[in-house]
């Protein structure tokens, strides 16, 4: 019902804003019908109109206007097709939404291999590879950036700070009804014929492609429209909602990698933002951006949306390192070793990640005097990155290591980061990238950070809050099954992909020179191989969430408060509001008590604790 | 380990609290865009700026956006004390400024249409910083109404936030002016 | 690591972990030792880099295997702590947990000055001192126009005048001032055996330099091309052509008939 309301609502929106345009366009005497111009302007209206029509106006707007909201009482599993404020249904929509955006995108990228196992274009031709690169490319950062933070960003993390919701449970459902519409706009970029620029979406090309670039534009900004209103309400619940005793140092770490993720996000996502605007107004209100013609400058693009997307690797990556030290902790049974040095580590990251953009475009005919600086301050990066992995380590050493699902994936997390991220080190060295950049190096690379550290630690965090969210426990044996399948395949498709961009392999290409065949013949049935190992888990999560052993409340011993509570937790998460005593991570100290629940009454030891 | 050193750092934060760091927030993250134009508009540009900009609607209109930003602090003050009658006057007379700004715009897109079209440099950074400011002033306007017609019911006499987050986003989209108007005018 | 204060608690019901340090710290150091030796023979035995005909490659090769070599201890030293650490520290049946070492004052303060040193390190040599070398020689012996359109290259021999479109021809051993410019959209300048790329930008005239130091041609080398390698359009894949390197002679023979 509410997604009937929104879709029509968003209708009646599209064809005002596309009558208000036309309008315009007459009255200033131009041709009234004009796709691009007419199709940005109704999209406007239409994303209000879906807003409204999905529940801003029947639970929020209707006070402004002096009639009385309407009550809220979807119950049981509509819920999730309505506009619920509880953190717990939002994260569980976020987490659906954006696990099939990947599956989608996976399915692309299995095309893509398919094409490139050989020389010449088999399957698709140039035309049609380019789009589907592209948009395998734009779905995948979407889930990087958004999927983690917005499914247990949402579930998990005001459960862990003791709160009964986030600081604007609204705002928050708002910020998941932005994603359906990206989604559709990525549909209907593909069904008009795609883009072909990638997810960069470098101008002056995005300028002159068709119609379905601008709707690669108009899902941009949407998605970044929800990451701005997420983190907002993601900072001020922690900075407000913590209960008390949760002190900032007490914080768990999965906790403050949220936290300056959001940060992150609030600042620069404002910038991708612009550079869509920018091109859609050279698409389609005449204006000269990124013409170099009548003076526009095309760098001026890459300045403004590396900008924004370096700061979004870090988007992507921080939430990973939080699962990871999160897991490391607990299964390792020991205190996460250098906490505050691990802290240190995610601010100094933040601290640094806007001046580094520009080790994107050092062969991109930017002034070389500003090479020496972006190479030193990207090299400098890999300090506070590294403090990560000291707390890894630290935490591992002398412990007393389980090795569960979640487990396994933190430790994939590590191994595949390591790999991924020194060889950002060498791209980040100018010599080096002159030949790199654009190569499968690169491509190499960011798979290596991006899906064997964010998606790894987003499958990992599934593993782990599976029974908490469902109340079921999810099998450990195919567990194991996909995770070890799902190592040893990514390794087998992206490790020979450094080899092949040394080899000189360019990216973005359907075609390549026929001494690149065989390797590429190897990663496309790495490819394959990968690909399979998420049936597996399709098969375990659908198969658990509906017919799976009933979770205990703490299937894994873990300290946080999240575990404290029922699986799954009530809609208020505590009977009463928890009292922190310490950090989450007081394992093997004695009488170490995380917080007192009070009524709950689950934690036993609690009154030696408060008497220690 | 230990509790009784423990600070209570209860979450007792008031929701008018929580309100306003939201706002702030939001603020800051908009900072980051208008900042984000300015660049683009000096990289385009560097210090140059059009003759033919007309000096005097440029300078009327700020004087009264500024006006504007007055009443809106007369506004919220009214408000905070529940005074319903002045807080709807002054709320009125920020929308009436308002709107003039807006006419004010309007008429000089008119004129810089054919003096520098949006397919010229200028012209180009010039439609685009008025536009997204204009934008900005158009939904606060939509809020302003909004407050209006709540303040003049009465709708507000007992909770003042509404009031003051409105004129607070009113004083925000003013500073942005005051910054893109001698970047567009002066320099 | 791991001495840092911390009470032991009786909950343990092994040995406790101090008496097992020095042992362990000894055994794990040795065997990073032997990895990254072994390791490090092994990256130095791999040719890494294809086909290198340029003065430009061997400073990018060279700054490649420099980084190689840095970056292996780094490898084994975080795979070897690690792995140990899983192997020996596994959970064992009881249910205590490990020893509560918060913090190691000796492993972090290692820890900070080795990576900071080894990020000093990097950016000098290979990325500054690399970078320096690149730009030591500015004097050119030969200008070449480069023009990308959607989807190909023209070259103009600015002495001569001579243009030309399709295979690039260079004289060996001569430095060569490419001038990049385009007429529609971004593509990039980019000859995979002379480790030189360089973006060419509608509206702005890019340049890069380089010297070709063996002969060679795209018949007998793959890399011996110009290859497009920024996202262009449909054409993208497609927007190569052949290089040749000749001796000076042959090259001027080549210019004069081609009606310099
Ligand atoms: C999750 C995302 C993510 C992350 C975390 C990173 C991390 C890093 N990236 Fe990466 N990068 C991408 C995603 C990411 N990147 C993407 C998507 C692209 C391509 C975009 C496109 O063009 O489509 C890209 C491209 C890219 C380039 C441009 C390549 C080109 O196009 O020419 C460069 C160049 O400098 C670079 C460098 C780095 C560096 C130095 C880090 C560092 O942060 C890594 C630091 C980590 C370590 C170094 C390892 C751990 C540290 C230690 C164990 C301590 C000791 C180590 C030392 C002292 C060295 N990246
Ligand atoms: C989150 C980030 C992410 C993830 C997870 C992936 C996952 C994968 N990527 Fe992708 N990739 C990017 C981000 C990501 N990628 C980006 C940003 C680009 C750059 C685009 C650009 O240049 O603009 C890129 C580009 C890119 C290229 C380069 C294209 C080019 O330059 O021409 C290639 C080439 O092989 C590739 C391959 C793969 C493969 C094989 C997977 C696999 O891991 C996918 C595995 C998943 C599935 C297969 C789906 C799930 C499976 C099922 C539902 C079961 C059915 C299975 C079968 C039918 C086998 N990716
Ligand atoms: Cu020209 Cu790619
Ligand atoms: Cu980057």
């Amino acid at each position: 019902m509410t997604i009937v309301r929104g879709v029509v609502a968003g209708a009646v929106g599209y064809v005002l804003g596309a009558a208000l345009i036309m309008a315009i366009r007459a009255a200033s005497g131009a041709a009234a019908w004009e796709v691009e111009s007419v199709t940005a302007g109704a999209w406007l209206f239409a994303l209000t109109g879906w807003l409204l029509g999905v529940g801003v106006w029947r639970y929020w707007a209707r006070p402004w206007f002096g009639r009385p909201a309407d009550t809220y009482t979807t119950t049981g599993w509509r819920r999730y097709f309505d506009f619920d404020t509880d953190h717990k249904v939002i994260g569980v929509q976020y987490l659906i939404t954006f696990l099939t955006m990947f599956f989608m995108a996976g399915l692309f990228a299995m095309l893509m291999r398919y094409e490139l196992m050989g020389v010449g274009e088999d399957i698709l031709n140039s035309d049609q590879y380019n789009s589907i690169m592209s948009l395998h490319g734009t779905m995948m950062v979407f889930v990087a950036v958004a999927a983690t933070v917005g499914a247990f960003g949402n579930y998990v993390l005001p459960i862990m700070i003791g709160a009964d919701d986030m600081a604007y449970p609204k705002l928050n459902a708002l910020s998941f009804w932005l994603v359906p519409p990206v989604l559709v706009a990525l549909t209907a970029s593909f069904l008009l014929g795609g883009y072909d620029t990638g997810w960069t979406g470098y101008a002056p090309l995005s300028v002159k492609n068709d119609v379905g670039g601008l709707f690669f534009n108009l899902a941009f900004f949407s998605l970044g429209l929800s990451s701005i209103v997420g983190a907002l309400n993601i900072i001020v619940t922690v900075i407000t909602m913590r209960a008390r005793g949760m002190t900032w140092f007490r914080l768990p770490i999965f906790v403050w990698s949220i936290f300056v993720t959001a940060i992150l996000s609030l600042i620069f996502t404002q910038f991708v933002g612009l550079a869509m605007l920018l091109v859609i107004l050279d698409r389609t209100a005449g204006t000269v951006f990124f013409d170099p013609a009548s003076g526009g400058q095309p760098l001026l693009y890459q300045n403004v949306f590396w900008f924004y997307s370096h700061p979004a690797v870090y988007i992507m990556i921080l939430p990973a390192f939080g699962i990871t030290l999160e897991m490391v902790s607990h299964f390792s049974r020991k205190p996460l070793f250098a906490y505050r040095w691990a802290v240190g580590g995610l601010l100094g990251i933040m601290g640094m990640s806007s001046v580094v953009w520009a080790h994107h475009m050092f062969t991109s005919g930017m002034a070389e005097a500003l090479r020496k600086p972006f190479l030193a301050s990207t090299e400098l990066i890999s300090i506070p990155t590294g403090f990560i992995f000291l707390s890894a380590l630290g935490t591992l050493w002398l412990g007393r290591i389980r090795y569960t699902v979640p487990m396994l994936f933190a430790l994939g997390v590590l191994f595949n980061f390591l790999i991924g991220g020194l060889t950002g080190v060498f791209l980040a060295d100018v010599p080096v990238d002159i030949q790199l950049q654009d190569t499968y190096f690169v491509v190499a690379h960011f798979h290596y950070v991006i899906l064997g550290g964010g998606i790894f630690a987003l499958f990992g965090a599934i593993y782990y809050w599976f029974p908490k969210m469902t109340g079921r426990m999810m099998n450990n044996r195919l567990g194991k099954v996909h995770f070890w399948w799902m190592m040893v395949g990514f390794n087998a498709t992206f490790l020979p992909m450094f080899i092949l961009g040394l080899q000189g392999m360019n990216r973005r290409i359907a075609d390549y020179t026929p001494g690149l065949e065989s390797a590429n013949r190897a990663v496309s049935m790495g490819g394959f191989f990968l690909g399979t190992s998420f049936v597996i888990f399709l098969a375990n999560f659908i198969w658990s969430w509906v017919k799976g052993p009933p979770a205990p409340d703490n299937p894994w011993g873990a300290r946080t408060l999240e575990w404290q509570i029922p699986s799954p937790p009530p809609h208020e998460n505590f009977e009463i509001p928890p009292i922190v005593l310490a950090d989450p991570y007081g394992y093997g100290e004695p009488g170490s008590v995380h917080a007192d629940l009070g009524g709950n009454g689950r934690s036993e030891s609690l009154e030696e604790g408060v008497q220690a | 380990m230990t509790t009784t050193e423990t600070l209570p750092m209860e979450h007792t934060t008031s929701r008018l609290q929580i309100n306003r760091i939201g706002l702030w927030l939001f603020f800051f993250s908009e900072t980051m865009l208008f900042a984000g134009i300015l660049v683009t508009r000096f990289t385009l540009l560097g210090t140059e700026v059009h003759e033919e900009v007309s000096q005097t609607i440029g300078l009327i209109i700020t004087a009264i956006l500024l006006a504007s930003s007055y009443t809106a602090f007369r506004a919220e003050h009214a408000a905070h004390r529940g005074d319903r009658e002045e807080t709807t006057r002054y709320l009125s007379m920020t929308l009436g400024l308002g709107a003039v700004f807006v006419a004010g715009v309007a008429f000089e897109w008119a004129e810089a249409f054919s003096a520098f079209p949006p397919g010229t440099e200028f012209g180009t950074v010039f439609f685009t910083m008025t536009g997204i400011h204009a934008f900005h002033v158009i939904t606060g306007l939509i809020f302003l109404a909004l407050l209006w017609n709540n303040s003049r019911q009465g709708r507000y006499d007992a909770d003042a936030w509404p009031v003051e987050a409105g004129v607070k986003y009113w004083h925000f989209v003013d500073v942005v002016w005051v910054f893109f108007y001698p970047a567009l005018y002066l320099l | 690591m791991g001495n840092g204060d911390h009470s032991t608690t009786s909950q343990t019901k092994d040995r406790t972990h101090s008496d097992r340090q020095p042992g362990r710290l000894a055994t794990v150091a040795f065997i990073w030792l032997l990895v990254t030796v072994l390791a490090e023979i092994t990256v130095a035995a791999i040719e890494w880099q294809p086909f290198a005909a340029s003065r430009e490659a061997t400073i990018s090769d060279d700054a490649f295997n420099l980084l190689m070599v840095l970056a292996t201890p780094v490898f084994t030293f975080v795979i070897v702590v690690g792995g140990y650490a899983l192997l020996r520290d596994r959970h064992r049946g009881d249910d205590a947990d490990g020893p509560p070492i918060r913090t190691s004052r000796a492993f972090i303060a290692t820890w900070l000055v080795v990576t900071t040193v080894l990020s000093v390190v990097v950016i000098i040599t290979p990325g500054f001192t690399g970078l320096d070398e690149l730009r030591a020689e500015p004097e050119a012996d030969l200008v070449i126009d480069v023009r990308a359109e959607r989807w190909s290259w023209a070259y103009r021999y600015a002495d001569s005048g001579v243009e030309t479109q399709g295979n690039l021809m260079l004289p060996i051993n001569r430095r060569v001032l490419f001038r990049i410019s385009s007429t529609d959209v971004i593509h990039s300048f980019w000859i995979p055996a002379f480790r030189i790329k360089k973006d060419a930008v509608p509206g702005q005239i890019t340049t890069t330099m380089v010297t070709p130091r063996k002969l060679g041609s795209f018949d007998n080398q793959e890399e011996m091309r110009v290859q497009c390698a920024e996202l262009c359009g449909v054409g993208h894949a497609r927007m190569f052509t052949g290089v040749t390197v000749v001796e000076q002679d042959e090259f001027d023979a080549w210019l004069a008939a081609a009606g310099g």
